[in-house]
């Protein structure tokens, strides 16, 4: 750990990236039960970068998406973002409605509700498993992470993650983000998870860690 | 630079970036609870946008398109280097972005709010005049500067560019 008490070396970058694969396992499995087919989730990225570089993460920056996202609190602070391509978050419509794919063609209030639910299921299973795993915290800090309501929205794929690092970025140079792909048997799952803890917790995660 | 599709040039202004560049030239950034500054000199018909993330850089140095504070002097010491001369009198702004999509932990931390009253103050000690502001809402925006006419136009998730 460095003297700013955030950045992370590579040692404790692999460690965490260890850590969020027990929280991956746990949402591939409420994720699969959920959609009725196996889906996976593995943990694609552990970095910090620069704040420079985050708008061009989700891919091209003017690329709309929808995000459902969820804030969470107790041992550690944040945001988890399940971000969709539009294409990919209609299928996942069709996928649950038991449609050929292809034939939802607009986020209406049933393909939101659908994709909230999605990201709760995920998003909790996903937590509690980090909950279980997460090293040691302060003394009489709560152990467990409690998820908020997810809310869906359309967004900037750059304005997006502006919203999502804006408390690291208002502390730090460098922004830890932690990135989760999904693959699916019979589906190109075009999904993103998106854990961003704030400056608080990211110190928190580089004490317990180092 | 990259052409856009109507053969104009084209840049992109990354978070906690600046950029400056004569006629014909599209600046673009995309904006959530940053600060899109745009400077605009008509005679010479040269513009600039600043991509500002927080109000005040504290002494850092590191990186200035980061701060209001030190972004907006280094968007307009680019400007009197590419004349030549002073830019007092000469430019005029917009504004736009400041945008708050999420509850932060801290309540008190509106960052797009200490962004836009940084900014307005910053622009009024140098004596620039802002002629449009398009701020705070609870959606990204899409900021392109046409510096052949200095027309700033602004898009929304799903929606059509519209001139401020």
């Amino acid at each position: 750990m460095s003297s700013d008490g955030h950045s992370l070396s590579p040692l404790q970058l692999r460690l965490l990236g260890t850590i969020f694969e027990r929280g991956a396992e746990a949402g591939s499995r409420a994720l699969t039960q959920w959609l009725g087919q196996a889906v996976h989730l593995t943990i694609s990225e552990v970095d910090q970068v620069d704040i420079t570089e985050v708008s061009g993460l989700l891919g091209p920056e003017e690329a709309t998406v929808a995000v459902c996202a969820m804030s969470f609190s107790g041992r550690l602070d944040g945001q988890l973002l399940l971000v969709f391509s539009d294409a990919a978050g209609l299928a996942l419509a069709d996928m649950l409605l038991h449609q050929p794919s292809g034939t939802t063609i607009a986020w209406t209030e049933l393909e939101r509700s659908a994709a909230c639910e999605t990201a709760n299921i995920v998003g909790c299973a996903y937590l509690n498993a980090l909950s279980a795993h997460l090293p040691g915290g302060s003394a009489g800090q709560p152990e467990t992470l409690i998820p908020g309501p997810p809310e869906f929205r359309h967004e900037f794929a750059a304005s997006l993650l502006q919203f999502a690092v804006m408390e690291q970025a208002s502390a730090l140079e460098r922004v830890l983000l932690i990135k989760t792909r999904f693959q699916a048997a019979r589906a190109d799952l075009d999904w993103v998870l998106l854990f961003v803890p704030t400056p608080h917790s990211l110190a928190d995660l580089a004490r317990s860690t180092a | 630079m990259a052409d856009g599709a109507g053969g104009v040039a084209e840049l992109f202004v990354s978070m906690g970036k600046w950029a400056v560049a004569p006629a014909p030239v599209l600046i673009r950034t995309l904006l959530g609870s940053c600060v899109g500054v745009v400077l605009y000199d008509r005679v010479a018909k040269m513009g600039g946008v600043a991509h500002v993330v927080l109000p005040d850089s504290r002494g850092d140095t590191a990186l200035p398109g980061k701060y209001a504070d030190t972004a907006i002097p280094a968007m307009i010491a680019d400007f009197e280097r590419m004349q030549g001369r002073k830019s007092q009198g000469r430019l005029v702004a917009k504004i736009v972005g400041g945008a708050s999509m999420f509850q932060t932990t801290t309540p008190t931390l509106n960052i797009g709010k200490q962004n836009h009253d940084a900014v307005e103050r910053i622009l009024a000690a140098r004596g620039i005049p802002i002629l449009a502001r398009e701020l705070g809402g609870d959606a990204g925006r899409r900021l392109t500067l046409d510096t052949q006419t200095g027309t700033v136009s602004v898009r929304v998730p799903g929606g059509a560019d519209y001139d401020i």
